[in-house]
């Protein structure tokens, strides 16, 4: 059986500055698998190749048999593949159940003047999404807040509704990208009932963080990236003794010490 | 306001209306009323571009211009009839939206704003340059009335109560396909896109279609008004392609507040108005517009619909303590 995503060479170079080096990697349907590594490790830039933000300078990638490489963002989201931001995105205007709402109406099908319309195909599409959309809130904790904007929503709030709009239209994967980062302890613990939650409930994620221990309780995969090359792929405890990651955390002399010490 | 409320207040606004030539046969308020008519549906259709996608837009007066040119071309010279030359004219500006959209759009939204303005001006210029089919900077004066021919109806369009209700009754329509497009899930992709693009893109939104698709709809209306409005006017030049009709709209649409319906129908009626109503002291005039046009951004930043927002956002963030998730309640003891 083949892997959900398939990711083969992918590389990014700014100038004469190799971002990301020939990384390759598979994720299993209904996994959650953390991407790490320093600043400036390619983490990021990966992510914004994957998700078509960034165009690639080399590499393949497929969802589910599906060719991705080198399609515009909004055809790879339709294709199954959605994402969040680092810095949190977030319609303020629109209330939050349309926020959620926007995130769903382009995968049903439906063409612009049955739209326009309003027949009884699109009210039941408009329907079933907001039901869909009023249980996400309900999971994230905001439903109390469906018909606010979401301009009054506070930071780690927006992360939380970020993480149920990239769910909303059931893709196959989801790539959060740090959704915890620069969020207070009890909001962190939040997000991470709720990323255990959607994962049970079916969702394959790829979680892109900082926050190592978020990452070693969340995930029971995780890739390191250093310097945009792969260094580590594997089980948290195989990863926290990898003398390569320490190295690459910790510096060498920083890896011999934790390794004698 | 509530769903029944609004209907009501638009039907007894339409009543109002169009009972106005019934009322009165003075031509100087009939003028502002076709005024109102025209400019509003040019405000309307650079809302719906600039206000919903995030597109600034200064090629509207272009899709206007082109419009005129082609309906008044078409019954000149080709002795077509209204109605065709209209809609061939609505047809070809959206054809010109479409080649100047698709062209600066792959580039980027500012790209877009340089473009469609020196797409503005060099509509200006061929109209006044290419005289053999433009009759050059001299124009044509003295354009017939037109006919418009419905089965069983020969309308012979003359006075000004005729245009009133010509130009009154298609902005009613054009208002209405608006307000249909921008309360439907097309709407909320719109303003989805300007809020957010990278976001909306990374949810399947595709920015280009949707852009393309307010732009088309906004030149098929501003051609048709152009088509209309110009026999009203009696004369075609260079000068239909003025900045002053970008200027009026811009305005309207400012302080109406991008992105709100009503609040740019609201302030293209006070911008048919407020010249007229100043028009007491010739000397100040121009002076006062200007003290109107401040205190408006003063008072109103974000026009009549960011206030509407602004209100709104209070009403959420004022009773904070209501809206928190309350704590589940210890169970009374039995």
């Amino acid at each position: 059986m083949t892997a959900l995503l398939q990711v083969r060479n992918l590389t990014k170079r700014y100038f004469g500055l190799t971002a990301v080096d020939d990384v390759s990697f598979d994720v299993e349907a209904g996994a959650i698998v953390g991407l790490i590594g320093p600043n400036g490790s390619g983490k990021s830039t990966s992510i914004d190749c994957l998700s078509g933000f960034q165009p690639a300078d080399g590499g393949r990638w497929s969802l589910a048999g599906v060719d991705l490489t080198a399609l515009a963002p909004h055809r790879i989201a339709r294709a199954g593949l959605t994402r969040s931001f680092q810095t949190v995105r977030a319609y303020d205007e629109l209330t939050l159940l349309e926020n959620l709402q926007v995130a769903a109406q382009e995968n049903d099908e439906i063409g612009w003047l049955p739209s326009l319309l309003h027949g009884a195909k699109v009210r039941a599409a408009e329907a079933a999404a907001e039901a869909r959309a009023r249980d996400l809130l309900a999971t994230v904790g905001l439903a109390d807040y469906a018909d606010a904007p979401a301009a009054i929503l506070s930071y780690g709030q927006r992360k939380l509704l970020a993480i149920a709009a990239s769910i909303m239209s059931r893709p196959r994967l989801v790539v959060l990208d740090e959704p915890v980062a620069g969020v207070n302890p009890t909001m962190v613990r939040r997000i991470e009932a709720v990323i255990r939650k959607l994962n049970e409930e079916g969702a394959t994620l790829v979680i892109v963080e900082h926050n190592v221990d978020f990452i070693m309780s969340l995930c029971r995969r995780v890739i390191v990236l250093d310097q945009g090359a792969k260094i580590a792929d594997g089980p948290p405890s195989l990863i926290r003794s990898d003398p390569r990651v320490l190295a690459a955390y910790l510096g060498k002399a920083g890896a011999e010490e934790a390794a004698h010490g | 306001m509530s769903r029944r409320g609004l209907l009501l207040a638009v039907i007894a606004g339409l009543v109002a209306l169009f009972a106005v030539p019934l009322l009165t046969d003075n031509d100087y308020v009939l003028a502002l009323g076709i005024s109102f008519a025209a400019m509003s549906v040019l405000a309307g259709g650079l809302n719906l571009v600039w206000g919903y996608t995030g597109l600034l837009s200064f090629a509207q007066v272009g899709f206007f211009g082109i419009g005129a040119y082609a309906a008044v071309l078409l019954v000149v010279d080709l002795g077509w009839s209204l109605w065709a030359a209209v809609a061939a004219g609505a047809a070809l500006s959206v054809a010109v939206a479409l080649l100047v959209g698709y062209s600066s759009l792959r580039l980027s939204r500012h790209a877009f704003a340089i473009v469609s303005l020196s797409f503005a001006l060099l509509c200006a210029i061929v109209a006044r340059d290419w005289p053999d089919l433009t009759r050059g900077s001299m124009g044509i004066p003295g354009l017939p009335p037109p006919t418009l021919t419905l089965p069983g109806l020969r309308w012979r369009i003359v006075d000004p109560a005729d245009f009133y209700y010509l130009l009154m009754g298609f902005a009613v329509i054009a208002h209405g396909l608006i307000y249909v497009v921008v309360t439907s899930r097309l709407g909320r992709a719109m303003r989805a896109i300007k809020l957010n693009e990278p976001l909306a893109q990374s949810q399947g939104v595709n920015p280009l279609s949707y852009r393309l698709l307010a732009l088309s709809l906004s030149a098929a209306l501003s051609g048709v008004v152009g088509g209309l409005f110009v026999f009203y006017l009696t004369i075609i030049d260079p000068s239909i392609f003025d900045f002053y009709y970008t200027e009026t709209m811009l305005i309207s649409v400012v302080i109406g507040g991008p992105g709100s319906f009503w609040g740019v129908l609201a302030s293209s009626a006070v911008m048919a108005a407020l010249p007229d109503l100043l028009r007491f002291t010739t000397d100040l005039r121009m002076v006062l517009y200007g003290v109107a046009l401040i205190a408006a951004m003063l008072v109103f930043p974000g026009g009549i619909g960011g206030w509407l927002y602004r209100r709104r956002l209070a009403r959420w963030r004022r009773p904070q303590s209501q809206l928190q998730p309350q704590p589940p309640q210890p169970k009374a003891a039995p």
